[in-house]
């Protein structure tokens, strides 16, 4: 219990370094470009590819409940409310941990125990704010980006199984989408994602930037990275959910 | 001094070529590998000798040619048949390839626990602690692999190697990764186990001071050629300008001339 | 077009997968020690997981009813869409993360050390050795984790909707045990096999094929999460039309 917390302060330290970098503009921007754009590159297909079943599941199922009260023209909201506040965003995530958080740990892991950090140190740079930041922003700033890629891709899937595999109708599917949607669900998602893309960012360049014991100890820093990220923003999501959708208190 | 006839071929390979990504990496290989007697092959780094020796167990197939070990053709042979084959021979890896999740012990006991169902486990230990004693290791079959220094790995691997009475021992680099004197000492088990097997044994190597030590023939593999292949006191005269060049540059020169003069036939 | 080169390069090592164990049992022991590993290691991510899955089924399935006048059906939402969708995919998205990666890399490992190389010498078949006795384990002990996801997303979609929401615990479970029926647990259980096969054979190709180096390493555990997570969704969708389309 200790060491989990003495972990989370670490964390909490590191993260308050990153953010005193971003700040002072110590992060070198073409770093964090180049950062930004290949975790895009890298997870879009996966992300599209993943969250798109998912709209079609939603849309299979939904369909033979709706069908049953004869109330068909639920589906399209139901489907957007399903994958833009959940579905999306956690697969998202899920993927940005264990594609883009994983790579980084690895590259700031293998530059730990190649002494490369060591080496911008000591030529008075600092290694975090050089090397780690621009990477903690890159996937703070991707995971929204992707997840609302992985939105579209869902209400596609669901519209293509609904309209195209269905025979639902066209017209119906689009006009009543945002029937239980708004624009709060959309910043809703978008800031659950930036959050969680800090939690992945600091989770995994943490762990890679403090790599102990060779390859192994790389190794090590990959497997933790991907299972602490999604424990730790699976239980963000909760709060943030009940945070945004409230319960009913009395 | 004259040089008995040559023992049959135990592994012959004829016409053998092989290229990975438009690199020829064996350019019509044709070798005889005598039975009973150690051969070496050798040559610079990234010259092919791993992918011959590959050949030979047939974890590689060539392009061009065949590989035959005991006379069966190693390419076409069905998987049983090169299994069967296999039980024959004994290979030491490069870092030894041992299994990091099993003990010295359950390692060098591996091939028992496959191949030889009539054993007990009390057999099998017994036969361990043998080998292990042989290769100079006694009484650490309970170690883990990973405390095991890279002189040690290699002579636990070899421990496993010899195990199963294998007819044929190949051995990649077996010199590789290791200080000069560690080397040294693998060079002497070598010899050790020439003298108490008295089997084949191929050794590839780029450590031309051990190859002296410890091979009867010798053949040279220069960009995927092999350039001159014979009897170790014959190489080490030879007149071929590749050959003369490589040793040169790796043997120390007075040693060399000794050698020569004394007329010796690879083990002094 | 490397992505149909992998797919042909996975027919190819299924096939010599089926060759080399089709009628050569395998060592019990070895079996079941890999069940005991896969389970264990992936239990306790896959109930942390399954637990918040199962809050957030309720919070989302209020937030889409209430305002209709019908947040009773919250048990209803959380018992069908738990079981016929979330809980399968959870487990495997799980055992996936853990278990998945952990057979890419280990086996990655042993083939950039040249230990499978060793294997094949010592005339051992790789393939029945490294593979089978994983792909058997994830069969035996996926059931039990699926049973355990489902009643984990249940008791926390429970937990939540009585403390936070406020509402009528007997009222959420009536509905929720309206909301299924027993062939749905079955096709549940079929489908975390399904799952499971794909882990297994997934993961353990992409450690089997391994390049060069500790990158290699990387690329194949990397290579083996996405692969599965895209293949178990698509399946899941085909299975759920294949069920209940």
């Amino acid at each position: 219990m200790t060491a989990t917390l003495e972990l989370l302060g670490r964390i909490g330290l590191f993260g308050a370094r990153v953010v005193w970098a971003t700040v002072t503009l110590q992060v070198p921007l073409q770093t964090f470009l180049d950062q930004l754009r290949t975790v895009i590159l890298r997870c879009m297909l996966p992300v599209i590819a993943v969250v798109f079943p998912f709209g079609m599941v939603m849309s299979l199922q939904g369909l033979e409940i709706f069908a049953l009260y004869g109330s068909q023209r639920l589906l399209s909201p139901f489907v957007a409310a399903a994958i833009i506040r959940e579905l999306s965003p956690v697969m998202a995530s899920t993927l940005v941990a264990a594609q883009g958080g994983a790579s980084f740990a690895a590259e700031l892991g293998a530059m730990r125990i190649k002494e490369e950090l060591d080496a911008t140190d000591v030529m008075g740079v600092d290694s975090l704010a050089f090397h780690a930041a621009p990477r903690v922003l890159a996937l703070t700033v991707a995971c929204p980006v992707l997840n609302l890629m992985g939105c579209i891709s869902g209400i596609v899937g669901g519209y293509f199984t609904a309209v195209i595999m269905e025979g639902e109708a066209h017209g119906v599917f689009m006009s009543e989408m945002w029937g239980l949607t708004g624009p709060a669900d959309v910043w809703g998602t978008v800031i659950k994602t930036t959050v969680f893309g800090a939690i992945i960012g600091l989770i995994s360049c943490y762990l890679g930037f403090n790599t102990r014991g060779g390859a192994a100890g790389v190794g090590r820093a990959v497997n933790d990275t991907v299972v602490y990220s999604i424990l730790v923003f699976i239980a963000a999501n909760y709060l943030l959910t009940s945070a945004f959708f409230g319960g009913a208190m009395p | 001094m004259d040089r008995p006839t040559a023992p049959p071929a135990v592994i012959e390979l004829e016409g053998v070529s092989k290229s990975f990504d438009d690199t020829r990496v064996l350019d019509d290989i044709s070798l005889a590998i005598p039975a009973g007697q150690t051969t070496a092959i050798i040559g610079a780094s990234g010259t092919g000798k791993s992918v011959l020796i590959k050949h030979v167990i047939g974890l590689l197939r060539p392009d061009v040619g065949c590989v035959r070990v005991f006379g069966q053709d190693v390419a076409t042979a069905s998987k049983a048949q090169l299994y069967a084959l296999r039980r024959r021979m004994g290979m030491l890896f490069q870092d030894g390839a041992l299994f990091d999740s099993l003990t010295v012990g359950q390692n060098v006991g591996f091939p028992l626990e496959h191949h030889r169902k009539d054993l007990d486990e009390a057999q099998r230990g017994h036969l361990v602690e043998e080998k292990l004693e042989w290769v100079g290791l006694p009484g650490i079959a309970d170690r883990s692999i990973a405390s095991l220094s890279g002189g040690q790995r290699k002579r636990v691997g070899l421990a496993r190697a010899i195990i199963m009475e294998p007819e044929i021992i190949l051995f990649d680099e077996p010199n590789s990764g290791l200080d000069p004197l560690t080397s040294d000492a693998i060079d002497e088990l070598i010899i050790d186990m020439k003298r108490r097997l008295g089997i084949t044994f191929v050794v590839i190597s780029h450590d031309i001071v051990g190859t002296v030590k410890v091979a009867d023939h010798i053949g040279m593999l220069y960009e995927g050629r092999l350039v001159e292949f014979g009897p170790t006191h014959q190489i080490l005269r030879s007149s071929n300008p590749v050959v003369m060049n490589f040793l040169r540059r790796n043997l120390d020169t007075s040693w060399l001339a000794a050698l020569n003069a004394a007329g010796t036939e690879g083990v002094p | 077009m490397s992505f149909v080169a992998g797919i042909g390069r996975f027919c190819i090592f299924l096939a010599a997968f089926f060759r080399a164990t089709i009628r050569r049992p395998p060592h019990p022991g070895m079996v079941l020690a890999e069940a005991y590993r896969i389970g264990v290691k992936s239990l306790p991510v896959l109930v942390i997981i399954a637990a918040f899955v199962g809050t957030n089924l309720a919070l989302q399935g209020y937030n889409a009813f209430a305002p209709l006048g019908g947040q009773r059906l919250v048990g209803m939402f959380v018992s069908t869409a738990g079981i016929r969708e979330m809980a399968p995919v959870i487990a495997a998205a799980m055992i996936a993360a853990k278990a998945g990666t952990e057979m890419a890399s280990h086996i990655a490992v042993m083939r950039i050390r040249e230990q499978i190389d060793a294997l094949e010498v010592m005339a051992v078949d790789p393939m029945w050795y490294l593979i089978l006795p994983r792909l058997l384990g994830i069969v035996l002990v996926l059931p039990a984790l699926t049973i355990i996801a489902i009643f984990t997303t249940l008791c926390s979609a429970y937990l939540v909707t009585v403390w936070q929401l406020g509402l009528n615990g007997a009222v959420f479970l009536e509905f929720a045990r309206q909301g299924i029926q027993g062939v749905d647990f079955i096709y549940c259980m079929t489908k975390g096999l399904v799952f499971g096969i794909i882990i297994a054979l997934v993961s353990c190709f992409f450690g089997f094929e391994a390049g060069r180096g500790p990158e290699g390493v990387g690329r194949a555990t990397n290579g083996a999460v996405v692969t599965v997570s895209v293949a178990v969704v698509f399946l899941n969708y085909f299975l759920s039309e294949l069920f209940y389309g």
